[in-house]
């Protein structure tokens, strides 16, 4: 799932000081899994904002909704609140809700209240952790099931650099090494091969090299002028 | 039960209208189906005057109920599983007799329907008439005794039921436009055809059962042989009959126990109950039984009498076969007898309590049909009569049972009537929303165990002697204390499913493990404890209270600030678990200046929400008064409790406000001593920010 965070405070009611009249946006997907972006967020940052307004002697009127996601045309039906009634809309979903909404609805300021961080698991109650990038050209298969792309510094693909410290990666003494942890778990599954092979140099197309990326199903994808209109 | 959306709350509009996809056990087993649990909750919170306009709402018998009702809830009260079912009857007792008649609301309505005549002042046709009046008719009840109230004022003892506890039912009754004549006997001093013709457009036939049954044997017209009803009638109107020192009670029923304790009060020094049962056999309640045991009441099981034996005009003994058997083998009664084993129970008088039965004597000259037992015939699905416009509720037609039975009886009974004047066919529904569920004994487990609060009864040597109540009212404190240990079955967390996005905090927070999450997530009515800490983790606002509200409890709070007027304001929410009474909404001179008290029964339910609301809404800010470990009456909330708080305090100090302004303080379970002197130091430290 996809974690984002809220933006620092002052950075929020900086992007809102032109607006009198905003709508904080929630979304019912991977935010409000994380915590960070559904509609108890919503509402509370909505709450917290008409008070910061009032503390700097302003005037605001904060409002919040929330859908299930961001990211699809169909749950915007759903809103109880019409964003055109705002002057801006202060989304917490992740930037594609963000972007996409924006799309929606060209007339209306879409801001970001949140920075889009990582693709998580998570690891305990409230804990989530990077464990992907996306870099569209999986590797998992023959690194033991941990990916050098997001474990490794420097996403190598070849193994192991020159700078492992007891285990430590060397660009940040507090992570382990990624390709440490590959050579072990490799070692324990008996698949040492894999590490012994050199691998090929990776196309970034398939990561952000290329473009934007999408994904067209052939067997169920619409005409996108329909699907926009 | 149906799973619940978003859509399907805002159509039921209050979020209350939850409550009635599925009922407590205490609510189900109810006759009258009064809402046990929602007056319970008030109690919980020392809002009696709330708590008795919902009893009354569906039980215009509070007080009588109280002190006697044989409360079908208790013995269905899931708490049972845990240690104790909770002390319903009690409470009810403490909030109805505190409040009195005029501590309920009344509702007037305008009486403009036709007039409607109901036969009989107890229970039955005092509940039909109260609704009938509520419905807009002008109900007018014929009593022909002296008093109002049936079987409760003219034969319940005293001891168990005090006459002004009764009478603040009727007047309540009668205060919604309810005339009761008495001193007038429909048969005797006017027939059901003089009603009509001053014309009532129906009548309600509410007669009970006013004669008892006597056995034709030997002896049986002597006049120291009481029939019971006649015996216990004239001991409530004092005119006590003269009794000798050695009574036999024939009868092993609750009836039977109420003559034998009686006749112990008037002085006899040898009272002994005589039945067909053994002593596991016998119809009356163990408790009434153990209690007139205390009382000095003897038994002697398994005898049927066949002759008082009089001598010089003096009872001296009842003659009494060996009952072999008493029920058949498909428990029907159907006694069988050993006539060659007869022993003789010395005694002077006696008394036969063995059972009841209707007079019929309101029908002289009516031509309304009767069965060929010589009952009234009545349709039960109508309560209507063979007249069409007579109608008949109570025990005269059901089976003989109890106070709240016979006003069950007559609230449907007035429904009949209402259709049948609206010219509608009489249609009465009788579904019920399903009931939750059992407990499973693992939930049971984890809930924390309370004691139920112990009921003081008099010294059984020292209450036999006279006619004042046997047992003590609850305290203010224990009636609060035992409704605490309500569990509020079914009115705990419900996901709207639409909005759910799997995200298992509500597992993860669950102090009673709970909620499961596949799908969405689910939380099984009959295991959620209702402590509501679920409803305020949920991100998603997915989850809500099919009972009190934390949105409710938000515009309370914000009421309440605004109605403070100016200065400064600080809020203190108090988990009031362990508070007493008195110190509950505490009342004026108590309270601190510039300090408002929100008295909660738990503060799992307090959300970062409710608090950010109140600082907006005008507080300079708040004090969270909680309790220690163990402190709060469900586990994890003061774990829980003090990170809401450090959010809060963080989500301030983002905007620039002084986080102090946010006070925790453990101190709930201290006494109010202890809790106002750490509001105060709190306070300073709010004042100073
Ligand atoms: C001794 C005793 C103890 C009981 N204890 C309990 C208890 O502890 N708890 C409990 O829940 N239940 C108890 N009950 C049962 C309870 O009292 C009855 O279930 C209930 O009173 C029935 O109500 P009712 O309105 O049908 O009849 P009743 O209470 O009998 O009322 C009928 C009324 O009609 C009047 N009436 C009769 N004929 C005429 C007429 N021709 N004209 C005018 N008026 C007339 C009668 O005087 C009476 O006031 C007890 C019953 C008895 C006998
Ligand atoms: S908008 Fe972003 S956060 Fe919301 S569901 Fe889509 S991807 Fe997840
Ligand atoms: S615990 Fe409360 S709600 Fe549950 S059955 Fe008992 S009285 Fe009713
Ligand atoms: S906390 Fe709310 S959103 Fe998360 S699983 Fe439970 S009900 Fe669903
Ligand atoms: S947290 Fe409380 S209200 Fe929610 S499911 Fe568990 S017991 Fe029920």
């Amino acid at each position: 799932m996809i974690v984002a965070e809220r933006k620092p405070m002052d950075e929020i009611v900086a992007m809102l000081a032109p607006h009198r009249k905003v709508l904080v946006l929630g979304c019912g997907g991977c935010v409000t899994v994380c915590l960070t972006g559904g509609e108890k967020q919503a509402e509370l940052l909505a709450g917290q904002l008409r008070l910061a307004a009032r503390q700097a002697g302003r005037t605001l009127e904060a409002a919040f909704d929330c859908i299930t996601r961001q990211c699809e045309r169909e749950f915007f039906d759903n809103l109880t609140e019409d964003p055109r009634t705002y002057d801006a809309v202060l989304s917490i979903a992740c930037g594609a809700g963000v972007q996409y909404m924006s799309e929606l609805y060209p007339e209306v300021p879409i801001l970001p209240g949140m920075n889009t961080t990582f693709l998580a698991s998570n690891v305990a109650g409230g804990v989530w952790e990077e464990y992907c990038r996306g870099c569209g050209d999986c590797v998992l298969a023959w690194t033991g099931g941990i990916c050098p792309i997001t474990q490794c510094s420097k996403s190598l693909i070849n193994g192991t650099c020159g700078g492992t410290n007891n285990g430590k990666c060397e660009v940040n003494p507090e992570m382990e090494c990624g390709w440490l942890r590959i050579y072990e778990r490799l070692k324990a599954l008996g698949q040492l091969d894999n590490y012994r092979t050199l691998r090929a140099a990776r196309d970034h197309r398939k990561d952000r090299g290329g473009g934007v990326r999408r994904l067209v199903l052939k067997d169920m994808a619409e005409s996108q002028e329909s699907g926009n209109e | 039960m149906d799973e619940l959306t978003s859509g399907e709350l805002k159509r039921l509009g209050d979020s209350r209208m939850l409550m009635q996809r599925e009922w407590s056990p205490c609510r189900y087993h109810c006759p009258v189906h009064a809402d046990v649990r929602s007056y319970i909750e008030l109690a919980a919170r020392g809002r009696w005057r709330e708590a008795i306009d919902v009893i009354r709402e569906r039980l215009p018998f509070a007080s009588v109920c109280g002190r006697v009702c044989h409360h079908p809830c208790e013995a269905n009260c899931r708490r049972a599983g845990v240690d104790e079912a909770v002390a319903i009857r009690e409470v009810k007792r403490f909030v109805s007799e505190q409040q009195g008649a005029s501590g309920a609301t009344v509702r007037r309505v305008v009486q403009d329907k036709a007039p409607v005549a109901i036969v009989g002042a107890g229970p039955a046709g005092m509940a039909a008439a109260l609704d009938l009046a509520l419905l807009g008719y002008r109900p007018t009840v014929f009593e022909k005794f002296a008093v109002a109230g049936g079987i409760p004022a003219t034969a319940i003892p005293p001891y168990r039921l005090p006459r002004d506890v009764l009478q603040q039912d009727i007047d309540w009754i009668c205060a919604h436009g309810v005339t009761v004549v008495t001193g007038v006997e429909i048969g005797k001093d006017k027939t059901l055809a003089d009603l009509k013709s001053e014309g009532f457009a129906a009548i309600v036939i509410a007669t009970g059962l006013a004669l008892s049954r006597t056995l034709p044997i030997p002896g049986a017209n002597h006049e120291r042989v009481y029939p019971v009803l006649d015996f216990l009638t004239a001991v409530c109107s004092d005119r006590a009959p003269r009794i000798g020192s050695d009574v036999v009670v024939i009868g092993g029923g609750n009836v039977a126990m109420d003559a034998a304790r009686t006749a112990v009060r008037l002085g006899a020094t040898r009272v002994r109950a005589m039945c067909l049962e053994a002593e596991d056999e016998m119809p009356a309640w163990d408790w009434e039984r153990s209690e007139a045991a205390e009382e000095g009441v003897g038994f002697i099981h398994r005898r049927g009498p066949t002759d008082i034996v009089i001598r010089d005009g003096r009872i001296v003994a009842v003659a009494a076969r060996k009952v072999t058997r008493v029920f058949d083998a498909d428990h029907r009664f159907d006694p069988r007898y050993d006539d060659a084993d007869v022993v003789s129970v010395e005694c002077d008088t006696v008394i036969m309590a063995i059972g009841q039965t209707a007079d019929m004597g309101f029908l002289a000259g009516s031509p309304l049909a009767k069965d060929t037992r010589g009952r009234l015939t009545y349709d039960s699905a109508t309560h209507q009569t063979s007249d069409p416009s007579i109608f008949a509720c109570g025990e005269i037609v059901t089976a003989p049972g109890s106070v709240v039975e016979a006003c069950a009886s007559g609230q449907r009974a007035a429904k009949g009537v209402d259709l049948f004047l609206s010219g509608k066919p009489i249609r009465l529904a009788d579904a019920l929303p399903p009931v939750i569920g059992e407990m499973a004994p693992d939930t049971a487990a984890k809930v924390s165990k309370s004691p139920r609060n112990a009921v003081l009864q008099r010294a059984a040597d020292e209450r036999r002697r006279d006619s004042l109540p046997i047992d003590a009212n609850f305290t203010a404190d224990a009636a609060m204390h035992e409704a605490q240990r309500c569990m509020g079955c079914g009115g705990g967390a419900e996901v709207l499913i639409d909005k759910c996005a799997a995200c298992l905090t509500c597992l993860r927070v669950c102090p009673f493990d709970i909620p499961v999450v596949t799908d969405v997530a689910r939380i099984e009515s009959s295991l959620c404890q209702a402590c509501g800490m679920c409803i305020v983790e949920c991100p998603a606002n997915a989850i809500v209270s099919r009972s009190w509200d934390t949105r409710e409890e938000i515009g309370n709070t914000a009421a309440r600030l605004a109605g403070a007027g100016a200065g400064p304001k600080v809020v203190a929410y108090i988990n009031g678990y362990h508070a007493p009474a008195a110190a509950w909404g505490a009342s004026a001179e108590d309270a601190l200046p510039g300090v408002l008290e929100v008295w909660l029964p738990s503060v799992s339910r307090l959300g970062v929400a409710e608090m950010l609301r109140a600082i907006e809404n005008g507080a300079d800010g708040i004090v969270v008064v909680a309790g220690y470990l163990g402190g709060d009456r469900y586990p994890t909330v003061r774990e829980r409790m003090a990170r809401r708080v450090e959010q809060l305090r963080a989500m301030l100090g983002e905007i620039g406000m002084n986080p102090e302004r946010i006070q925790l303080v453990h101190c709930a379970d201290e006494g109010r001593d202890a809790m106002r002197r750490a509001i105060v130091e709190a306070t300073g430290k709010i004042a100073a920010c």
